[in-house]
């Protein structure tokens, strides 16, 4: 941060995300309400999107702690949300060779989605770019406390909303958008009917663990279809 | 749900989520992911998403939701063909969805 050039990536970084963030009010504002529906109280409510960081899982959490699923299904299955970080982890990593281990755990600690998506396009832009990080800092300095005071509207302002308007629904239909984003071809398509029918065929699964299952089963869906696909190919070019 | 209980789910998905950012860029710095990982990975991504999409609609109370609460798959179909025309845009797709979920109800009583 102490080059120009960094300082201008960070502000860079800034600027691209104060324009997006107001997008992810909708989101938030579910994440807020439903953590305290679900019977958190105020101070863990505010704690999730401040030391979380990932709506969904945040979402999935609470809607595991309303169907009084036990404490450590709930964590397992917010984790299996966020298992895909460990691949945005992994592309980072040749990044970071140069931080020190605190450095390193700070960069860790911030890594979503959104910011990761960003960090993307700006290396296709620019694949040497040696001042990414300080972008991704830039981008985190807006998108973290926005995301915190977001969620924290919903927290305290959640308890005005009718229950006849059915906010809760919110949940699912905000995944659907974020799965229309990630079904991009035959073996993701495959994976997400199949995980999709499974987490309802598997619902009463003891311990809840029906949306792990359910994950699995997507993920063989996926797998399958893509080697089905692969023999097909080889065997028309044979 | 107690404080101690709510803090407990609380620490513990912040833990777990911590350590899954950390993995590569921390705990195995110096190891590529496996391909098969991370393919796998990335395969998982529409199948969980999917998953609590389907679940979240047709699940209420633990039990599957009848055509007497054909609102919601009605509001769940509008709310796909608007994510898949505007490439998962969250706003637009909970706004209709929302807008089916109560307004299509409204319109056939109403009519």
């Amino acid at each position: 941060m102490h080059s120009p050039g960094a300082r201008t990536a960070f502000w860079v970084g800034v600027r691209e995300a104060v324009i997006v963030v107001p997008s992810y009010l909708p989101f938030a504002l579910v994440c807020g309400v439903a953590s305290v529906n679900a019977g958190l109280t105020t101070g863990a409510a505010l704690a999730l999107p401040a030391l979380v960081f990932a709506g969904s899982s945040q979402a999935v959490l609470t809607q595991f702690i309303q169907n009084s699923a036990s404490l450590w299904v709930a964590i397992l299955s917010g984790c299996v949300i966020n298992l895909r970080m460990a691949v945005y982890s992994a592309a980072l990593s040749a990044k970071v060779r140069s931080f020190s281990t605190g450095q390193r755990m700070l960069i860790a600690a911030f890594l979503v989605d959104n910011s990761f998506a960003f960090m993307q396009k700006r290396e296709e832009e620019n694949p040497t770019d040696p001042h990414i990080i300080a972008y991704y800092a830039g981008l985190t300095a807006v998108f973290w406390p926005t995301w915190l005071v977001f969620c924290a509207i919903g927290i305290f302002a959640g308890n005005i909303v009718p229950t006849s308007w059915q906010l809760e629904f919110a949940v699912p239909l905000s995944f659907i958008a974020i799965a229309a984003t990630s079904i991009r071809s035959l073996p993701t398509a495959a994976a997400a009917v199949v995980g999709g029918a499974a987490s309802v065929l598997l619902f009463s699964l003891p311990l809840k663990l029906g949306l792990i299952a359910a994950c699995l089963f997507g993920l063989m869906a996926g797998l399958i279809s893509e080697k089905g696909a692969r023999l097909w190919t080889a065997r028309k070019a044979g | 749900m107690d404080s101690t209980q709510s803090w407990i789910v609380v620490l513990g998905l912040a833990l777990g989520t911590f350590l899954i950012r950390y993995s590569f860029i921390g705990l195995f710095a110096n190891r590529d992911m496996p391909p098969w990982l991370e393919h796998s990975l990335k395969l998982m991504v529409p199948a969980i998403f999917a998953a609590i999409v389907f679940s979240g609609v047709m699940m209420v109370n633990g039990q599957v939701a009848g055509l007497a609460l054909w609102p919601r798959y009605a509001a769940a179909a509008t709310a796909a063909v608007i994510a898949l025309s505007t490439s998962g845009n969250m706003l637009v797709t909970v706004a209709a969805g929302m807008a089916t979920l109560h307004g299509l109800p409204w319109l056939v009583a109403h009519l």
